[in-house]
């Protein structure tokens, strides 16, 4: 490929529209713009929460307030003005008919192509939770998901009905003061998904919740909770978008995954928050805090991620392998354009004997972005025959970007292996000549060997989304992938 | 919520002033082990165009040492080997801090740190490669082994990628582990005591690092520190 068409091929790249930039017009309630204890507790109270959530809240409220914001991300940060964030915002409900959805509603989703109702079922055997700004607006399959004891519902729901499973293990892999964004998650989380599979039941179906921020000026701060009791296995799925503005809008959320005994989870997120416009101009700031338990033994923590959307992403998926012999691993990718910046990576945290981890982390950057992979695997003291292997691959389409590798990893125990090994570079000519030799234009040929290099992560996410991944990783580079 | 501005410098690449340290003209060499507590090391060294370096940095046990050490590759086609080991027991403690800077095209840096750390001694590692974005057809590579001994003795590592340009061939790798059971296996089943079979390993392990250094005294005391860690 000369210069020239590299070029051309750049140009086209930033040229790309991001199709889920609508808004959509529904009425909706907002609250006050700040924050302050008034807006935590009115929070609460819209919500008609319990005392010891308000508690919790107002607990998490004050430790943020002593709290300052992250600096050591590898990422140019503008500065957010947290007083000018409206904290909640949600579709009004017409009170004549409750249970139904708004027809506008509908048809966003419908336009995302998310199955919100049963009929859907045709489409494909998924129970889907739906979080329009900061409330859940509708959860799928609860009745199939029922017969077998599984609980599956928004999490404000899950605070009425199964207060005693909420409260057991909130807060508990990820706690309210752990950091600046998830005290503030903390104090102000709007709702989210709940899930509980009981004891020894394989979840029939791949969960999944849908997350959107619609309204202007509004950040979203939702809640996920999953919980697998003793040898039960579920697949969970996230999906997010968002309109596109010349602000950039906060998305600051937790997510805490607690498995116990033999138990099975995977976890996959295909990312597409709003990344701004060609020169940088808004997106959302996705600022992120998941972490996952393996508390029992022989328990399994599986994530997955496809990030391709967001101003900055802000994001390390974690897993505490606590029970003997549990294992997790993280599988990546996060394709950066224009004047994106992401920081991502996970953290193996290791303290029970035996307990394996693997990484592997596919970092794609292009026009003028910044793409940094930032992990931490740490061998506990306790950590008898651990063992760890971590990849990190970068792959540079463009001279203005950047690709950066920032790994951590400490041993505490002798018979602990850690192996990490990382590589930067961009596409080969060998590899470019080969495929243009045999017919194919330069722009499919980049398409074929980005497909290629992030087919191991790829080929790791559930078959629904893998079709939406591949398409996205299409779309993000368009220009250069065919 | 500020918004970000179309002229704002997304590249997070600081340009940092290079540094004052040894210099290494144009076309020139230099090839220098440095023991670490005898030998005074310097900060900092900027190699010239068409330069080359080799450095070499060993600890011996019974240290206790930050090593800071920057690398300023400015001149076009510069290369620099720079290898180290640290041997640490009881309560050594050496925490390396490299910087290897590439500020002009077609240099190439490759690293090796090996370590073995017993006792209680405390090792860290942090290694920086920063391609500027105009040093275009780099290549830098860098390698952090270590070995574990002790129940109470702590590795850590941080080998660091910052790449701002993308005609670069970068790699890193690191590792902790510990010495091979199926190798001692071996080599006892063939009739060499146990503890000689460590010995074995551990100079095999920093072998790659001690074969660019042709002094055979310090090679001795290499070997005799290592028999005195098995």
């Amino acid at each position: 490929m000369d210069a020239n068409e590299e070029d051309k091929i750049i140009q086209d790249i930033t040229r790309q529209e991001y199709k889920e930039g609508f808004v959509t017009d529904v009425r909706q309630e907002f609250i006050p713009k700040g924050l302050d204890e008034d807006i935590v507790r009115m929070i609460s109270a819209l919500k008609e929460e319990p005392g010891w959530l308000l508690e919790f809240r107002l607990d998490a409220f004050r430790k943020w307030q002593k709290m300052k914001m992250p600096q050591w991300g590898h990422l140019d940060m503008p500065k957010i003005d947290f007083q000018d964030i409206i904290y909640y915002a949600a579709p009004k409900k017409n009170e004549d008919r409750p249970k139904e959805i708004d027809p506008k509603l509908e048809e966003t989703f419908e336009k995302l192509g998310i199955p919100v109702r049963e009929r859907e079922a045709l489409a494909g055997v998924v129970a889907v939770d739906a979080v329009f700004d900061s409330v859940s607006v509708a959860t799928t399959f609860r009745a199939a998901l029922a017969e077998k004891g599984i609980i599956f519902c928004s999490f404000s729901e899950a605070v009425k009905e199964h207060p005693d499973l909420v409260r057991k293990y909130l807060a508990t892999v990820v706690p309210s003061g752990d950091n600046f964004f998830a005290a503030l998650n903390s104090a102000v989380f709007s709702d989210g998904s709940f899930c509980y599979i009981p004891k020894g039941v394989k979840c029939p179906m791949d969960l999944s919740s849908y997350f959107r921020i619609n309204a202007k000026g509004t950040g979203q701060f939702e809640r996920t909770l999953i919980v697998a009791d003793e040898g039960s296995s579920v697949s969970y799925m996230e999906g997010c978008t968002a309109p596109m503005r010349d602000e950039n809008q906060l998305h600051a959320a937790v997510v805490e995954i607690v498995v116990e005994k033999d138990a099975d989870v995977r976890y996959s997120t295909v990312q597409n928050w709003y990344p701004g416009d060609a020169q940088g101009r808004g997106g959302i700031l996705n600022l992120v805090t998941k972490r996952g338990i393996c508390k029992g033994a022989g328990s399994h923590l599986s994530w997955t991620q496809v990030e391709t959307g967001s101003a900055i992403t802000w994001k390390y998926p974690s897993t505490i392998l606590k029970g003997d012999n549990s294992s997790s691993e993280f599988y990546s990718v996060a394709v950066t354009n224009n004047f994106q910046q992401a920081d991502t990576g996970t953290k193996m945290i290791h303290t029970g004997k035996n307990t394996r981890s693997r990484i592997v982390s596919k970092g794609i950057s292009a026009g003028r972005s910044q793409n940094s992979y930032r992990g931490l695997v740490m061998m506990g003291s306790g950590a008898d025959g651990a063992r760890n292997h971590s990849q990190c691959d970068s792959l540079l389409i463009g001279s203005a970007c950047g690709a950066h590798t920032f790994p951590d990893i400490r041993s505490n125990n002798p018979t602990a292996i850690v192996e990490h090994e990382a590589t930067t570079s961009k596409i080969s000519e060998e590899q470019l000549f080969y495929c243009n030799q045999r017919g194919l234009s330069p722009e499919d040929a980049v398409g074929l060997i980005v497909n290629g290099y992030a087919h191991e992560v790829l080929s790791r996410l559930p078959m629904e989304f893998a079709v939406e991944a591949t398409k996205l990783l299409q779309v993000s580079l368009e220009g250069s992938v065919g | 919520m500020a918004s970000n501005s179309s002229e704002k410098d997304h590249g997070n690449y600081v340009p940092t002033p290079v540094g004052a340290g040894v210099g290494v003209r144009d076309g020139e060499s230099l090839k220098e082990v440095f023991v670490v507590g005898e030998d005074h090391i310097p900060e900092c060294f900027v190699a010239g165009k068409d330069s080359s370096l080799d450095i070499t940095v060993i600890v011996l046990p019974g240290c206790k040492a930050g090593i800071p050490l920057k690398f300023e590759l400015t001149g076009e086609g510069a290369s620099v080997r720079l290898s180290g080991i640290f041997l640490c027991k009881d309560d050594d403690g050496v925490s390396f801090d490299i910087t290897m800077h590439h500020r002009a095209p077609r240099c190439k840096s490759n690293q090796v740190f090996n370590g073995i750390a017993a006792g209680r001694s405390q090792c860290s590692f942090s290694g920086r490669i920063i391609v500027a974005p105009g040093a275009s057809l780099t290549e830098a590579y860098q390698e952090n082994h270590n070995i574990l001994l002790g129940d109470l003795a702590r590795v850590g590592t941080k080998p660091r990628l910052e790449i701002y340009n993308d005609d670069v061939k970068c790699s890193h790798g690191a590792t902790v582990g510990k010495l091979s059971e199926e190798e001692q296996f071996y080599m006892r089943s063939r009739g060499i005591p146990e503890e000689e079979t460590k010995v074995l390993q551990m100079i095999s392990f920093v072998a790659p690092v001690l074969s660019g250094c042709d002094d055979p005294v310090l090679a001795g005391r290499v070997e005799a520190a290592i028999r005195e860690m098995a």
